[in-house]
C-alpha cells in the first residue's frame, strides 16, 4: 500500500496544480463572443438606438440588466437568445436481469418499471467514457428527445440543452438540473438571467463527469411535475457516486491526456479568389485596394494581378490545445454510514493561439449516516475552483472577415507599436481587420468558485411507512473577471488605450425542501402519498469597475486598479443586484396494483416573484400505466419479457423566463449644457407585466423487452403545448422589444429507441442501440392584432405565424440567376422594379402573386431552424479484455441563415468563404444559384432569400473509444483507453458547424475534435 | 420519542406556511416611476434633462440620410453602403436599414419626449408659483424639441404620424396618417402655444440650462414650418421676431463657428451639445462624427483618428463657390485632397486660390483615399481641438441645428417672395450674411440671389438645401452630375418594417 501511495503522490504532483498568473483582457461581446460591427442596436427598455462601425465600436448608454436588440443580435449584457434544439438520442443500455432503480424527484426511489412516465437513463459506464470536462456534453446523443448544442469548442464555453423541442421562446429552454438533490440552474450564472431569463455560459463544467453515478432525464410534464415550475422544460437528475454499506473502501484513480484540434475549418477565399471577386465587384475602390496591396507587398509570381501575400488567417490563429485530467476518489461504507470522497484536476487549452485555457480543481465529499435505525442524516459538498482564460471572441470574427492580401506582420508599418501588425486601413479598407492585436493585447481572466452544499435529515416517524425529510441546499458561486487591455498603436492613427476592468459577480441560491411521505401496501395494493413544501431564494449581485491609464500596465504584477488614473473611475463603477423568490406547496399520490396497474397524480401550487400579474399558479398532472407483461395472457410468453403501456397528462408553469418589470422603469442619463454634465432620467412608456407560461403535455408510451431481455424497445408519442408563451414583441413606434404573453406553441413528436445486447460466448458480448426522434414545432395561436410576430432583424426577417414553426425565415424564393441581357430584358422586373437595376448575375425571384413586381408581398416562409428529426446510435463490443464503443448522432430538417455571408450588407470590403468566391456567377451558364460579385453588393440580391438560407443536416461520429483492461490477480484492475470525441462531422452547410442555437449563424470559430489516451486504476 | 417528532412536524409545517410570500412584491435592481417624488421641485429638472438627452442622442446615419440627397453633397464612401449611394442618386430601396433607423429613432424619441411631458405634468400637479411656471416652461421646451423631430420626418416622408401622447396606438386609431401640411400646421400651433412660456433670451444667455431652447428657437421652427407651407408672410413674421429682438448676431469667425470656439455662440438658436462628462461623472457624451471624416489623414495632433469617408461635398457646390470667389466659406465647408484638386484642375479650374489645399488651416493634412475626393469641413473638428486622450473623429464637437444665418436668409427669401418686411429689407439681411463671409454687399436681391446665398452659407447642414429645392420644385438643380430627379423622387418610401407594423402603404 505504501508504494502505491507514493505512486499516487507522484502522479498528483506531476499534475500542474499551480495556476500561472497572466492577465488577459477582453472586450465584452455577445454570447458567442462576437462584436457587432455595422449593426443597428436598440436597447430594450430605452429609446437608445445606434449603429456600429466596422470595428464593432459603438457608443450607447445602457444600464445593467437591459438587453440589446441588434437588428442583426447578441450581448454585451444580455441578448434575447433562443434556445435551439438538437435532439440527443441515448441508447438505453440495459443491464440484464437487474431492476433499475430510478432516483426520482426529491430522493424517492422507485423501480423504473413501476413508473408511469417517460424517463431516460444514462449509466455510469457511458458517462465515464467521455473525455469532456462538461457534464452537459456527456448527454449528447444519449437520450431520445434530448438535444444538446455545444455553444462552442472554446474552453469553458457552455452547452444548451433542450428536451422535447423548443417550448419556450424568450428563455433558454434549458431543463432543470438536480445534482444530488440540489437544483442547479445554469442560467442563474449570468446577471441577465434574472431580468431577461437568458442563458449565460454554462457552469456545468464545474462538475466533474467522473464523479457521476447516474443521469436520469425526466421528459414529460407529469414526471417533472414534482419539481414544479422550474421543470417545465424537463428535469435532468444527476447523482454523484456514493458509498455502499459495509464495503471495503475502493480507491479509484482516473487520468487521461490528449489534445484538441479544430475540425471542419471553413475554407476562406485565398488571395487570388479574393482579388477576382474584387475586380468583378464593379467597385473602383475595391479594385484600388488590391492595387494598393500590390504596391505595398509586390505582385505574385504566379498571377501578376494578385498581390504577393496569401494569408490563411484561420491557419494563423489556430493551434492544438492540450487536455489533462487527474482524478482520485475513495468510496466505501461502514455499518452505519457510507462515504464517498474525491478530488479531480482538469486542464484544457483552447484552440485559439492566445492565453486561452480552462483549469479546474474539484473537491467533493458525500456522507450518509444512519444515526439510529429511524433517523438518517447526510451531507454532500462539491467545491469547484476554476480559472478560465477566455479567448477574445472578436479574433474569430476578424479572422473570418480579414482580407487574405495582407500579412500578419507588416514591417513597413513602422507606426505600429509594440508589434508591427498589419493594418488593412493602410490599404484603404474601412477597418483594421487584423485579429492579432485583439489576441495579443487583451487578456480575459475569469476565476470561478462554486460551492454546492446540501444537508438533509430523514426520519421514519412510523417505521417503513411514514417518512419525513427535510433538506437544505445552498449553491453559491462567485465569478471574478479581470480584463486587461494593453495599449498599442497600429498605424493610421489607430490607438488602443490601456484599461483594466474588474468584475465581481456573486450568486447565492438557497433551497429548502420538506416532504412527508406515506407508503403502505394492502395485499397487492401499493400506495404512496406525499405532501411537500419548497422554498427558494435566488440572489445575484454584480459589481464592476474600470480604470484607464494604468501605470506599468505591461508588467503583470501591476495590473491592478490601484495603478490606474484615479480620475478615470468616474462613471465606470457599476453595481446592481437582483433577487427572485419562489414558494411551492405540492402533493402527490401514486398507486399500483401488483406492480401491474399504475396510477399517479400530482398537484402543485407555485408562486414566483417573476410574475407581476399573479404570482401564483395551480398545476395538476396525472398518469397511468399498464404492465401488460404481468397479465395472465402474457405472463408466460417467452418472447415478451416485459411490456408496459403508459399515458400521462400534466400541466406545469414555466418561470424560466425573465422577470416582469411590473411597472414603468427609470434610467439615469446625462446631457451637456454649457460644457457641464447635468443629470436626468428617462422613463419607459411600456413595461412587461406577465403571468405564468403554462406547459401542457400528453404523453403516450410503450416500453418492451423481449427475447430474454436482450432487445428493449421504447416508444413515446407526445404533444406539448406552451400556452401564454412569452414571446418578444416589438412594439412599433416605441421600438422596444417586450417579452409578453403572446401565443401558444405546440411541440409534438415521436421518440423511438431500441437496444439489442447479447453475449455470444464468455469472451464476446456486444450491444447495439439506436434512437430516433421526430419533432414538429408549430405555433397554434398568437395574441397579437396583426396575427404575426416579427423577429430577427429587418434585413433578415423571421416571422412567427399560426401554422408555422416558431420564428421561421421569411423571404423571397429564388428560382435562378439572370444569365444574359436577353433574359433580363424579357423579365417584367426590369421595368417594374427599376430600383434593382437588373443585370445578368442577379438573382431571379419567384413572383408569388403574379403581379410582375417583386416586393414584400412575394415573401414566403423559407424554413425553420428547428430540426424535424434527430437520431443517435451506439455500438459497443467487448471481447476478452478489449472493449470498443462508438456513438453517432445526427439531425436534419433544420435551416440555417448564413449570417456571416450576410454581413456584406453592412460592410462589403471584407473576405468571404471560398465556396462563394468559387461558385459566384461570372458569365453565362456559370451558376444558376449564386449571384455575381457585383450582384452581392446590390440591395436586390441582399434581400432575404433562399440564397442566404442553407440546409443544416448533419451526421457526426460523436465518440469512439477503444479500451483494454489488465486483469491480474496481483495487480489492481487497470484499464487503458483511447478516445476520440467528435472525430468526424459531415455536413454541407458553408459554416464551421451546423449546430446553431438560434438558426442565425454568426459563429466564426470551429468546433474541435478531441483525442485522448487514458488510464483508470481501481484498487 | 414520538412527541418530539410531532413537534418537529408542526414546527416544520408552520415555518413553511409563514415563509415570505410577501417578498413576491419586491423588484430588486430596478427603479420605478412610481418611486419618484413628484412633490419635490428640485427633481423636476431630471425629466427635462432626460428629454435633451433623447433629443441629442442621434444615430450616426441620421444626419447623413437627411442631407445626402441635396446637390451640395454626395454619398461618398465609394464601394461601401451601396444603397446609400443609390439614395443619393434617387434610387430608393425601402428595405434599407438607414431609412428604418431614421424613422425608428425619431419616433421613439418623440414617444420619449411625450413621456417626459407626462412626467412633468405629474410634477406640475404639486407645484405652485415659481415652480409651476418653471414646470410649464420645461413642458414648452420639450414641445419644441418634439416639433423639430416631427419636422424632419414630415420633410422626409411627407405623410407621417403626429404623436402628442405616449400612447401612440390610440392616436393612430383616432387620427391615422397626417399630411405634411397638417404636420407643419401642428408645428406652428405648438410653437404658438409654447412661445409664451419660454424665456425671451438667447440660448447661450440661459443660466439654468445654458444652450437650452428659448422662445427664439420656437420662432425659428415656426418660420421653418411656414416655409414648408409656402406661407411666406408667416415666415417673415416669425423670422422677424428673432431679428427684431436684437439679441442675435453672426459669429465673426465662420471657420471657428463650427468648432470649439464657436460653441454656444450668439448665432446659435438650437444646438446639440456634447462633451466629456467631467472627472466627477466620468465618461463621455458624444455624437459619432466619424462617417463625415476623411478616411486618411495626417493630423497635427498625434493619433487623432480619421473617419469613414462618407458625405462628400459635391463638385457642383465647389465649382459654384469658386465661381463666386468665395473665401472663408469654401475653406471652411470643404476639406480638399490632392486627388480632388487634380479633378478640379482637369475640369478647367486651374487658377485656384491658395487656401485650396489638402492642409486645413488648423494643420491637419488630408491624405488621398479611394472613397471620396472631399470631406465636409462643417463636421470637422481640428485634431488640436480634440480633448486630451480622446481620439475619435469629432469627439466633443457640438452639432449646430439652427443658427441665425438661416433665420436671416429665410426672412430674406420670404420678403423676396412677396411678404411684407417686418424687420428690414431682404438685402439688409442677406448682406449681413455676406459681410461675415467676406463678400461685398448687394444693392438688392432677388429670390434667386437669396437661394444662391443659402446654398453658399448653409450647404451640408441637415438637408436644408434639399428641402428648399423640392419645395420650389427645382428639379433641374437636383439633376446634376448624371442624376435625374423627378417628382416621384421627392420623398423616401416608408421603410418595409414600418409598412409591416403600421397602417402605412407605399
Amino acid at each position: 500500500m505504501k508504494s502505491l501511495f507514493r505512486l499516487l503522490v507522484v502522479f498528483l504532483l506531476s499534475a500542474q496544480v499551480a495556476m500561472a498568473q497572466k492577465a488577459v483582457t477582453g472586450v465584452v461581446s455577445d454570447n458567442d463572443g462576437i462584436p457587432l460591427p455595422g449593426a443597428t442596436i436598440i436597447v430594450q427598455g430605452t429609446t437608445t438606438g445606434v449603429t456600429t462601425d466596422f470595428d464593432g465600436n459603438f457608443s450607447i448608454n445602457v444600464s445593467e440588466g437591459q438587453s440589446l436588440e441588434f437588428s442583426f443580435v447578441g450581448y454585451d449584457t444580455a441578448v434575447v437568445t433562443v434556445g435551439a434544439g438538437n435532439v440527443i438520442n441515448i441508447s438505453l443500455s440495459l443491464g440484464t436481469q437487474l431492476e433499475e432503480v430510478i432516483v426520482t424527484s426529491l430522493g424517492i426511489t422507485r423501480e423504473r418499471r413501476a413508473l408511469g412516465y417517460a424517463v431516460s437513463e444514462v449509466d455510469e459506464s457511458q458517462i465515464s467514457q467521455r473525455a469532456s470536462g462538461d457534464v452537459a456534453r456527456v448527454l449528447s446523443g444519449k437520450a431520445s428527445g434530448v438535444q444538446v448544442t455545444n455553444q462552442g469548442g472554446i474552453s469553458g464555453s457552455g452547452t444548451s440543452i433542450m428536451i422535447r423541442g423548443m417550448s419556450t421562446f424568450s428563455s433558454s429552454n434549458q431543463p432543470l438540473f438536480v445534482v444530488d438533490g440540489v437544483p442547479f440552474q445554469s442560467d442563474t450564472n449570468a446577471m441577465g438571467g434574472f431580468t431577461s431569463g437568458n442563458n449565460g455560459s454554462s457552469r456545468f463544467l464545474d462538475l466533474d463527469p467522473n464523479n457521476i453515478e447516474s443521469i436520469n432525464v425526466l421528459k414529460d410534464a407529469s414526471s417533472a411535475a414534482i419539481y414544479g415550475v422550474r421543470a417545465a422544460n424537463g428535469v435532468v437528475i444527476i447523482e454523484t457516486k456514493k458509498g455502499t454499506r459495509n464495503k471495503k473502501p475502493v480507491i479509484e484513480y482516473d487520468t487521461y491526456t490528449g489534445f484538441q484540434v479544430a475540425q471542419n475549418v471553413l475554407k476562406m477565399a485565398n488571395a487570388e479568389q479574393f482579388a477576382t471577386m474584387a475586380y468583378e465587384s464593379g467597385s473602383e475602390a475595391d479594385a484600388q485596394f488590391i492595387l494598393n496591396a500590390m504596391q505595398r507587398y509586390g505582385r505574385s509570381e504566379l498571377n501578376p494581378n494578385v498581390p504577393d501575400v496569401n494569408t490563411d488567417w484561420y491557419n494563423e490563429i489556430l493551434r492544438e490545445g492540450i487536455i489533462t485530467s487527474h482524478g482520485i476518489s475513495v468510496t466505501g461504507g461502514g455499518e452505519n454510514s457510507t462515504y464517498s470522497v474525491g478530488a479531480n484536476y482538469f486542464d484544457q487549452e483552447g484552440i485559439l493561439d492566445m492565453k486561452n485555457e480552462y483549469e479546474r480543481l474539484n473537491l467533493r465529499s458525500k456522507l450518509d449516516i444512519n444515526v439510529t435505525d429511524r433517523i438518517k442524516v447526510g451531507s454532500s459538498f462539491i467545491f469547484s475552483n476554476a480559472t478560465q482564460y477566455s479567448p477574445e471572441g472578436s479574433a474569430w470574427f476578424r479572422a473570418y472577415h480579414a482580407v487574405p492580401i495582407m500579412p500578419v506582420i507588416d514591417p513597413q508599418n513602422t507606426d505600429a507599436f509594440p508589434t508591427r501588425y498589419s493594418n488593412a486601413q493602410l490599404l484603404g479598407y474601412r477597418g483594421t481587420q487584423n485579429p492579432f492585436p485583439d489576441m495579443r493585447y487583451n487578456k480575459n481572466q475569469l476565476k470561478v468558485r462554486k460551492i454546492l452544499a446540501n444537508t438533509y435529515l430523514e426520519t421514519e416517524i412510523i417505521e417503513d411507512k411514514l417518512t419525513f425529510r427535510t433538506s437544505y441546499s445552498h449553491d453559491y458561486s462567485t465569478i471574478e473577471g479581470h480584463y486587461v487591455n494593453l495599449p498599442y498603436t497600429l498605424g493610421n492613427n489607430v490607438e488602443g488605450f490601456s484599461s483594466i476592468r474588474r468584475e465581481q459577480n456573486n450568486y447565492s441560491n438557497q433551497y429548502w425542501d420538506n416532504t412527508l411521505t406515506y407508503e403502505d401496501s394492502y395485499g397487492k395494493h401499493n400506495l404512496t402519498l406525499m405532501a411537500g413544501h419548497s422554498y427558494r431564494d435566488e440572489a445575484a449581485n454584480t459589481f464592476s469597475a474600470t480604470g484607464r491609464d494604468i501605470r506599468g500596465i505591461r508588467l503583470e504584477t501591476s495590473q491592478f486598479l490601484n495603478f490606474a488614473d484615479p480620475s478615470s473611475f468616474s462613471g465606470n463603477v457599476n453595481e446592481n443586484g437582483a433577487r427572485i423568490y419562489g414558494l411551492s406547496f405540492f402533493g402527490r399520490a401514486a398507486y399500483n396494483y401488483d406492480s401491474k396497474y399504475l396510477l399517479y397524480g400530482t398537484l402543485r401550487y407555485d408562486g414566483s416573484s417573476k410574475f407581476t400579474q399573479d404570482p401564483w399558479g395551480l398545476f395538476p398532472s396525472v398518469g397511468t400505466g399498464w404492465v401488460l407483461s404481468k397479465e395472465d395472457f402474457l405472463k408466460d410468453s417467452s418472447a415478451l419479457n416485459f411490456l408496459k403501456l403508459r399515458a400521462s397528462w400534466g400541466q406545469l408553469g414555466n418561470d424560466n423566463v425573465g422577470a416582469s418589470s411590473g411597472s414603468n422603469t427609470v434610467n439615469n442619463v446625462y446631457a451637456i449644457f454649457g460644457g457641464q454634465p447635468y443629470t436626468g432620467y428617462t422613463s419607459s412608456s411600456v413595461f412587461t407585466d406577465n403571468e405564468w407560461e403554462l406547459v401542457e403535455e400528453f404523453n403516450f408510451g410503450l416500453d418492451a423487452e423481449t427475447l430474454n431481455n436482450r432487445l428493449s424497445l421504447n416508444a413515446d408519442y407526445f404533444i406539448r403545448d406552451t400556452e401564454n408563451a412569452i414571446l418578444p414583441i416589438t412594439i412599433p413606434v416605441i421600438n422596444q422589444v417586450l417579452n409578453q404573453n403572446a401565443g401558444t406553441i405546440r411541440n409534438q413528436g415521436i421518440e423511438l429507441s431500441a437496444t439489442w445486447s447479447d453475449n455470444i460466448n464468455e469472451d464476446f458480448s456486444y450491444s447495439i442501440g439506436g434512437n430516433f426522434t421526430s419533432i414538429k414545432n408549430e405555433v397554434t395561436a398568437i395574441q397579437n392584432e396583426q396575427g404575426y410576430i416579427n423577429s430577427g432583424s429587418a434585413e433578415f426577417r423571421q416571422r412567427t405565424v399560426v401554422g408555422e414553426p416558431l420564428q421561421s425565415f421569411y423571404g423571397l424564393e429564388v428560382v435562378g440567376v439572370f444569365q444574359n441581357d436577353t433574359q433580363v430584358s424579357n423579365s417584367p422586373f426590369l421595368d417594374n422594379n427599376p430600383e434593382a437595376q437588373l443585370q445578368p448575375g442577379d438573382l431571379i425571384f419567384r413572383d408569388q402573386n403574379g403581379d410582375g413586381v417583386i416586393n414584400d408581398e412575394d415573401r414566403v416562409f423559407l424554413g425553420n431552424f428547428l430540426p424535424t428529426y434527430t437520431y443517435g446510435g451506439n455500438i459497443s463490443l467487448n471481447y476478452k479484455n478489449w472493449d470498443f464503443a462508438l456513438s453517432i448522432y445526427g439531425q436534419g430538417g433544420n435551416k440555417i441563415l448564413n449570417r456571416k455571408r450576410g454581413e456584406i450588407i453592412f460592410t462589403n470590403d471584407t473576405n468571404m468563404d471560398a465556396d462563394l468566391a468559387i461558385n459566384r456567377w461570372h458569365g453565362e451558364g456559370t451558376s444558376n444559384s449564386y449571384p455575381s460579385s457585383a450582384g452581392l453588393r446590390k440591395a436586390w440580391n441582399q434581400q432575404l432569400s433562399d440564397f442566404w438560407i442553407e440546409d443544416g443536416d448533419f451526421f457526426r461520429i460523436q465518440n469512439l473509444q477503444v479500451g483494454y483492461t489488465i486483469r491480474n490477480e496481483k495487480l489492481p484492475e487497470i484499464r487503458l483507453n483511447f478516445t476520440a470525441e467528435r472525430p468526424l462531422t459531415f455536413f454541407k452547410y458553408n459554416g464551421f458547424t451546423p449546430e446553431i442555437t438560434n438558426g442565425v449563424d454568426r459563429q466564426t470559430y470551429p468546433i474541435p475534435a478531441v483525442y485522448t489516451v487514458g488510464l483508470n486504476v481501481k484498487i | 420519542m414520538k412527541k418530539i417528532y410531532k413537534v418537529l412536524l408542526v414546527f416544520g409545517l408552520s415555518a413553511s406556511i409563514f415563509s415570505c410570500s410577501d417578498e413576491f412584491d419586491t423588484r430588486t435592481g430596478q427603479l420605478n416611476t412610481g418611486d419618484l417624488d413628484y412633490t419635490d421641485p428640485s427633481e423636476m429638472s431630471g425629466a427635462l434633462v432626460g428629454a435633451y438627452n433623447a433629443f441629442s442622442t442621434r444615430g450616426w446615419e441620421e444626419p447623413l440620410l437627411l442631407a445626402v440627397r441635396g446637390d451640395d453633397v454626395n454619398a461618398g464612401g465609394l464601394g461601401d453602403q451601396q444603397p446609400f449611394a443609390d439614395t443619393d442618386n434617387f434610387i430608393y430601396n425601402n428595405g434599407y436599414w438607414m431609412y428604418n433607423s431614421l424613422w425608428n429613432l425619431h419616433y421613439s424619441d418623440i414617444i420619449d419626449l411625450n413621456t417626459a411631458i407626462v412626467q412633468l405634468e405629474r410634477y406640475r400637479e404639486f407645484m405652485e408659483g415659481e415652480d409651476d411656471l418653471r414646470a410649464q416652461q420645461y413642458i414648452a421646451e420639450v414641445r419644441v424639441l418634439r416639433a423639430w423631430l416631427h419636422l424632419n420626418v414630415a420633410r422626409t416622408w411627407e405623410d407621417v404620424f403626429i404623436y402628442r401622447t405616449n400612447n401612440p396606438f390610440e392616436e393612430i386609431e383616432a387620427n391615422g396618417v397626417s399630411s405634411k401640411e397638417e404636420v407643419m400646421q401642428f408645428i406652428i400651433d405648438e410653437m404658438d402655444e409654447a412661445i409664451p412660456n419660454l424665456p425671451n433670451v438667447r440660448p447661450n444667455e440661459r443660466t439654468d440650462f445654458p444652450g437650452g431652447v428659448t422662445a427664439y428657437t420656437a420662432y425659428a421652427l415656426k418660420a421653418m414650418a411656414n416655409l414648408e407651407l409656402e406661407n411666406y408672410q408667416g415666415v417673415a413674421d416669425a423670422a422677424g421676431e428673432i431679428i427684431n429682438s436684437g439679441r442675435f448676431s453672426l459669429y465673426p469667425d465662420f471657420y471657428q463657428l463650427f468648432k470649439i470656439p464657436g460653441e454656444l455662440s450668439n448665432e446659435s438658436l438650437l444646438e446639440m451639445q456634447f462633451d466629456e462628462l467631467g472627472s466627477d461623472v466620468g465618461g463621455t457624451f458624444y455624437h459619432n462624427f466619424a462617417p463625415f471624416g476623411p478616411q486618411g489623414w495626417t493630423p497635427a495632433r498625434e493619433n487623432a483618428s480619421s473617419g469613414w469617408g462618407f458625405f462628400e461635398p459635391s463638385m457642383k457646390y465647389i465649382k459654384f463657390m469658386l465661381d463666386r470667389n468665395e473665401t472663408v466659406r469654401l475653406e471652411t465647408s470643404v476639406l480638399f485632397t490632392d486627388r480632388g484638386i487634380n479633378e478640379l484642375n482637369e475640369d478647367g479650374y486651374t487658377d485656384l486660390p491658395a487656401f485650396v489645399s489638402n492642409t486645413t488651416p488648423s494643420g491637419d493634412v488630408i491624405n488621398d483615399y479611394e472613397r471620396a475626393y472631399f470631406a465636409s469641413g462643417k463636421h470637422y473638428l481640428p485634431s488640436d481641438q480634440l480633448p486630451e486622450e480622446q481620439n475619435n473623429y469629432g469627439s466633443a464637437k457640438n452639432f449646430i441645428v439652427t443658427r441665425y444665418a438661416e433665420v436671416l436668409l429665410m426672412y430674406a427669401e420670404a420678403v423676396t417672395r412677396g411678404a411684407t418686411p417686418t424687420a428690414g429689407s431682404a438685402a439688409e439681411a442677406v448682406n449681413q450674411v455676406r459681410n461675415r463671409a467676406g463678400l461685398a454687399d448687394l444693392p438688392s436681391v432677388t429670390s434667386e440671389d437669396v437661394m444662391d446665398e443659402k446654398f453658399a452659407e448653409l450647404a451640408m447642414e441637415w438637408g436644408i438645401r434639399y428641402y428648399d429645392m423640392i419645395r420650389l420644385n427645382n428639379y433641374s438643380e437636383l439633376s446634376y452630375d448624371g442624376r435625374s430627379f423627378s417628382e416621384s423622387s421627392e420623398y423616401l418610401p416608408y421603410p418595409q418594417e414600418q409598412v409591416d407594423a403600421l397602417p402605412l402603404t407605399n
